[in-house]
């Protein structure tokens, strides 16, 4: 980006200064020239969409999980302030420390190594292809992304149906399992392996496209050198590839984190997730189920606020990665 | 480059085969299932033996999809309009003016696109409450415009910065006004930018969930997406029902995300929402 504003020869004020250093910002103080006004009339309406329905319900959850705010308050309007007695009451719960918070944290976890690890993989067979082929198969990854993860889960929940669901058949034909007596939605760990699946499925292909973009970009004649040296394809990645694409590989390991934490649809929508089984809480399902089954606004909000504060200290890295790599 | 082992094209074509297989198999069951007479029935084959319509027409007379579909599209295709006039307006701000606070706006965008949707739902579930906005399509826009707008305005920006100065700048040597210069010069140029970031901002609407869910307790409001759990009942789901509605749904996403591949998959790195 360069530093000379267009608009100066439109609207050329007499007493304009010289300009800054490019790339500095101007920090010029006094009567804002017409130029600025007519830059924070064209933000105006999105910041200010921003501001109302982002930044102000931010505060609002804030405050909510603050207070003893139910259906009563709901309809009639004011609230009482408790204090820290919600994250007090969310605290001592032994669900928290016993379900959601290995269902969260364990999942987000074991997800993304899934997901960025596979991504990777794709994305180093996508690179070998020739052009059409890589067409091909980015055309396809491409669709595996684009479907909603309401109707991915569908699918995936059918998959394992116990008693049509190709896989289940599958295990039953060849003697794994039995139909009549199983259902992998019940038990914790088969319930949060089936999540994963759809999970990684629906993750991986962002990871492999943005993973093949940063691979364009390593120097092809590094990488000959090195073959020719007699570098092992496992030692070319992690010597070459791996270090000139950290950049992306944070990018794509945090996003996929941040997703993963608050994954909501792909638990709820499965048999027993919208709260009838609560060994398979998560924080988002939890904190949806207290405020909208249970009408515990207060308790609820403070649930999220807890999941917005492990996600902001991901943010913080995030945002340290990308100012980093580029300028504003 | 040098020689591979014989091994080497044989396994990368497996490995192709199995990636192609593992991508593509719930789609492929999807729409094979809902034009499968037997989608019901324990014994199908992976490969419909029967075809059918029946599923289609299923939902869409007896099972509302009609409405709801009308009702998705509607929310997504003036969340599309909002968000990118909204967005044009801002990127055009932060990358051709120079003005006090230009960074923290950067900054505050990048900030608040991070904050999860399903965070604010209870705050924005209360509010839309006192503002008589539940049970509204319009309720559902505002929020899904201002979940696509920090993408959008982060994207656009991009797309308006690439543009050289010197085009507008003989725009006005030609004694062209700055309102002329950008509905005659900006916007043209922009235009491809604008389409990645509409159809982004479509299938953020399209695919949501979890307001929709909230916000519509009038069947008659419901959106696709939600619709969809009208076909699950508490002892058999209708499996040929559900996969033709989701077929529904996926289909149009499918076509738009395989459209603008190349553009959303660099986007995404520098903002950060999925969809």
């Amino acid at each position: 980006m360069t530093s000379s504003p267009a608009a100066d020869l439109a609207t050329s004020t007499p007493e304009r200064p010289t300009r800054p250093a490019p790339g500095r910002r101007r920090s010029r103080a006094g009567i804002p020239n017409r130029q600025t006004w007519r830059a924070w009339l064209l933000l105006l309406p999105g910041i200010a969409t921003l501001a109302v329905l982002l930044v102000f319900p931010l505060y609002r959850v804030a405050e909510l999980s603050f207070q003893d705010f139910g259906l009563r308050e709901l309809n009639l309007g004011g609230a009482e302030w408790i204090g820290l007695d919600n994250y007090r009451q969310l605290l001592e719960d032994e669900r928290l420390w016993e379900i959601v918070l290995p269902n969260t944290v364990v999942f987000a976890v074991v997800n993304v190594f899934l997901t960025v690890v596979f991504g990777t993989l794709v994305a180093l067979l996508l690179f070998r292809l020739g052009p059409w082929m890589r067409g091909i198969v980015t055309t396809a990854i491409m669709a595996a992304w684009a479907v909603p993860a309401v109707t991915g889960t569908y699918v995936w929940v059918f998959i394992f149906d116990a008693r049509r669901g190709p896989a289940m058949r599958l295990l039953d034909w060849l003697g794994l399992v039995n139909p009549e007596t199983t259902n992998w939605f019940d038990d914790r760990l088969t319930f949060y392996s089936i999540a994963t699946l759809n999970v990684v499925h629906h993750g991986f292909p962002f990871v492999a496209v943005t993973v093949l973009a940063g691979l364009m970009t390593v120097p092809k004649d590094v990488i000959e050198a090195a073959t020719i040296d007699g570098a092992s394809a496992w030692r070319r990645f992690w010597n070459i590839t791996f270090p000139t694409l950290k950049p992306v590989f944070a990018v794509v390991t945090i996003l996929s984190t941040i997703w993963d934490f608050k994954v909501f649809a792909q638990v709820y929508l499965m048999p027993g997730g919208d709260g009838l089984n609560r060994e398979v809480l998560n924080m988002g399902t939890w904190s949806y189920i207290t405020s909208f089954g249970q009408k515990e606004y207060g308790l609820g909000s403070s649930i999220a606020v807890l999941l917005t504060l492990v996600l902001l200290v991901i943010t913080v890295l995030y945002l340290r990665v990308i100012f980093r790599e580029e300028e504003l | 480059m040098t020689t591979r082992p014989w091994w080497s094209r044989p396994l990368t074509g497996l490995a192709v085969v199995a990636v192609l297989a593992f991508t593509l198999f719930p789609a492929y069951l999807m729409v094979s299932m809902s034009v499968d007479a037997r989608a019901d029935d324990g014994s199908r084959r992976l490969i419909p033996t029967d075809f059918t319509l029946d599923h289609f027409s299923f939902v869409l007379d007896e099972g509302n999809f009609t409405t709801y579909l009308r009702n998705s599209l509607l929310v997504a295709l003036a969340t599309v309009v909002v968000s990118g006039l909204f967005a044009l307006l801002a990127a055009v701000a932060v990358s051709r003016f120079r003005f006090r606070f230009r960074t923290s706006v950067l900054v505050l965008v990048l900030v608040v696109q991070m904050v999860p949707m399903e965070a604010l739902v209870i705050p924005l579930f209360v509010q839309a409450k006192d503002l008589q906005l539940l049970d509204k399509l319009l309720g559902l826009v505002v929020v899904y415009v201002a979940f696509s707008l920090p993408f959008a305005i982060w994207t656009l920006r991009g797309f308006v910065a690439a543009i050289p100065k010197d085009i507008e700048e003989a725009a006005y040597v030609d004694g062209a006004s700055w309102g002329r210069m950008f509905w005659t010069i900006l916007m043209p140029l922009v235009a491809p930018g604008l389409v990645a970031t509409s159809i982004f901002s479509f299938i953020v609407a399209w695919n949501e969930f979890i307001f929709a869910l909230t916000f519509m307790n009038d069947e008659s409001r419901y959106t696709a997406a939600v619709g969809l759990r009208e076909f699950f009942t508490a002892y058999d789901n209708d499996w040929g029902a559900i996969m033709a509605g989701s077929t529904l749904i996926t289909v149009p996403v499918m076509i738009f995300f395989v459209l603008v591949q190349r553009r959303l998959s660099s986007g995404l790195v520098a903002g950060a929402v999925k969809g």
